[in-house]
């Protein structure tokens, strides 16, 4: 009997305890304001106008404690801002003229413990640098990779240098001893022709200089007018690397016409404001050029800002928009015919299998060569989707030897892709 | 013989080291090298980037073959749009195309999850500012097709407009597709026939004239 009673009280002690405890839990959180769930609630309601450090929608958050006059207010204006624009807070009134009238999102469930963990959230945000030390972090790996490939042809060439050097100093030595030889058996020896005049010597050279020189007279024709590697410098340093690469934007986001048009386009200025109005600046890994020189990120983007004529820090537009004249790389002559869309659309052929890495490349050079064999190689190789692609249905005998096991998989070729007059007429 | 061979010699050396000249594209790749006929390279056809023709848009009131009729309403007609339904009756392909557009064009901010957490504001994080609303959770639930449509034509606060990128059919597609995942992504239930585009268009302006 004892014991169970004492049970029963230590169990409803353990509960006081821990009742106790939620409590003073509760009462030190009331007094001092936490900012992790301030973190948690700033994203949840304020994040998608405002920022701790940046103007967007609404103003920037820093210091905002240190604006308003009055606590009381400001958690007042955070609930229902109409009213206290209404009441003719002379503070108020600006603000909400200051941003074009646009009122602001009441939020009256959030209590005043809430609000208080908001603002000691941008409190501490306030009092980190503006970026962080994101830049320093990333910065070490894009820098140091610019040559690591491409001395080998070197080194061959000067192995087979070394290598006829001794061979010619072998020869030497075995026409010097036949020479003794022949002498020590009384032989008479003929006076060796200097190798200059020796008919044998100019023959193999004439041919061998030929031979060079045609190599290089071929190649050099072949190659003329082809551009594969051609990395020109761009009016604004705009790296694919970062868009495509780090921050996961898909191709089509910007060029999104690839699979509905002739053309990929070059993005318009406004498809580029889509997210820099809001992206103001770059805190990266460090941009090089292939130079080496060090890119200013956050300038490239004033350029973008200049050409079409947006003022970052009114958060508008105030002057006409120019052009970016960005260098066209890749290009085909007027005489081929080819469309992107039915590559991207019909082919379902990744951007990245004519283009290279697009995605790592900061700066973009031209992948393929765009030759003639370059295109036909692919056609003869790449096997189409062939079924479920309203694209070729039309291919009635092709989806009855398909049907039947005649063929396994239908080619480019096969559709055709190979006739002359498919690309050019 | 000899004098033959010898300016063939010449000729090839000096043949090869111009035509290697030629296609030379400086340090780094900077020069794109020499074409043989640069009028069959640089087309007529256009002409980038000058005044006259660069950031046009097309001409007022011409409608593109086989598109859908244009969106009359204006950025701040948000009460008549608010009543906007979705013209398009939606398959399992369509969906799917609502899903691959809405993950190339809207998911790098608010998710491909539509958890308002895409790699551009990665938990604030990333690049972006501004934390993309979720779809899931939050004030979009409430929000209509017509609003959600309105809202990618135009945009909203930061958000820029996207009719530069996505087509009326191709919004309403993604519309589709961000309705269809709020009332939990179940597959349609095969409707029937999918009314012929235009007429449906035709069709849900009237509901919108009927508002004023």
């Amino acid at each position: 009997m004892y014991r169970r009673v004492s049970i029963r009280l230590r169990k409803q002690f353990v509960s006081v305890l821990i009742l106790c405890a939620g409590l003073v839990c509760s009462i030190s959180n009331a007094q001092a304001a936490d900012p992790g769930a301030g973190k948690t609630l700033f994203q949840q309601n304020c994040a998608s106008c405002h920022n701790v450090h940046k103007k967007l929608t609404g103003p920037a958050l820093a210091g905002v404690e240190s604006r308003w006059a009055d606590k009381a207010l400001l958690h007042k204006w955070i609930r229902n801002s109409a009213s206290v624009i209404a009441s003719g807070d002379k503070y108020a009134v600006d603000l909400f003229n200051a941003y074009n009238k646009l009122p602001m999102t009441n939020f009256p469930s959030l209590t005043d413990a809430d609000i208080d963990n908001i603002l000691a959230f941008v409190q501490q945000e306030e009092s980190k640098p503006v970026g962080g030390d994101k830049a320093a972090a990333g910065g070490g790996a894009a820098g140091a990779d610019g040559k690591d490939s491409g001395n080998n042809s070197l080194l061959f060439g000067i192995i087979t240098l070394i290598l006829a050097i001794v061979a010619v100093i072998l020869m030497q030595i075995n026409s010097n001893l036949n020479k003794l030889a022949s002498e020590k058996e009384g032989h008479d020896t003929i006076e060796p022709v200097p190798f200059y005049k020796n008919k044998v010597y100019i023959a193999l050279c004439i041919l061998v200089l030929f031979i060079v020189g045609g190599y290089y007279t071929i190649q050099g024709a072949i190659n003329l007018g082809r551009q594969d590697g051609y990395m020109p410098e761009q009016p604004i340093f705009y790296s694919h690397k970062v868009h495509a690469g780090i921050n996961q934007i898909n191709c089509l986001y910007c060029h999104s016409s690839a699979e509905k048009s002739k053309h990929a386009m070059i993005p318009s200025e406004n498809v580029c404001m889509n997210c820099h109005k809001a992206v103001t600046e770059y805190t990266g890994p460090d941009l090089f050029t292939a130079e080496g020189k060090k890119v200013n990120g956050t300038a490239e983007i004033q350029k973008l800002y200049d050409h079409i004529g947006w003022d970052k820090d009114a958060g508008r537009y105030t002057k006409p928009a120019q052009p970016i004249e960005w260098k066209k790389i890749h290009s085909l002559p007027d005489h081929v015919y080819f469309n992107h869309s039915q590559h991207v659309s019909a082919g379902k052929v990744q951007c990245q299998t004519c283009h290279g890495n697009i995605q790592d490349m900061d700066e973009v050079k031209q992948f393929a060569d765009l030759s003639m064999g370059w295109c036909v190689n692919c056609h003869r190789t790449t096997k189409v989707q062939f079924a479920e692609n309203n694209y070729y249905s039309i291919f009635e005998k092709l989806h009855n030897d398909v049907k039947s096991g005649k063929v396994d998989s239908v080619t480019v070729e096969m559709l055709g892709g190979t006739e002359c007059q498919k690309c050019h007429y | 013989m000899k004098r033959t061979s010898n300016i063939l010699i010449v000729a090839a050396l000096a043949g090869g080291a111009f035509l290697a000249s030629c296609g030379n594209k400086g340090p780094h790749h900077r020069n794109p090298g020499k074409i043989y006929a640069p009028d069959m390279y640089e087309s007529r056809a256009y002409e980038f980037y000058s005044a006259r023709l660069a950031s046009m848009k097309p001409v007022e009131g011409t409608v593109k073959r086989g598109a859908m009729l244009p969106y009359h309403l204006k950025a701040e007609d948000t009460a008549q749009a608010n009543l906007g339904r979705n013209p398009l009756v939606l398959d399992k392909a369509g969906l799917d195309e609502g899903k691959r557009l809405y993950d190339i064009y809207c998911g790098v901010c608010h998710g491909q999850k539509l958890d308002g957490n895409g790699p551009l504001y990665k938990g604030g994080d990333g690049p972006y500012p501004a934390a993309p609303p979720a779809f899931l959770t939050g004030k979009v639930l409430g929000y209509t097709e017509g609003r959600i449509f309105h809202v990618i034509t135009y945009g909203f606060n930061v958000m820029g407009s996207y009719a530069s990128q996505l087509d009326i059919e191709q919004r309403w597609k993604v519309v589709g597709y961000i309705k269809n995942m709020q009332n939990g992504g179940k597959a349609p239930e095969a409707p029937a026939t999918a009314a012929p585009v235009a007429d449906s268009a035709t069709a849900a302006a009237p509901v919108v004239a009927a508002a004023k």
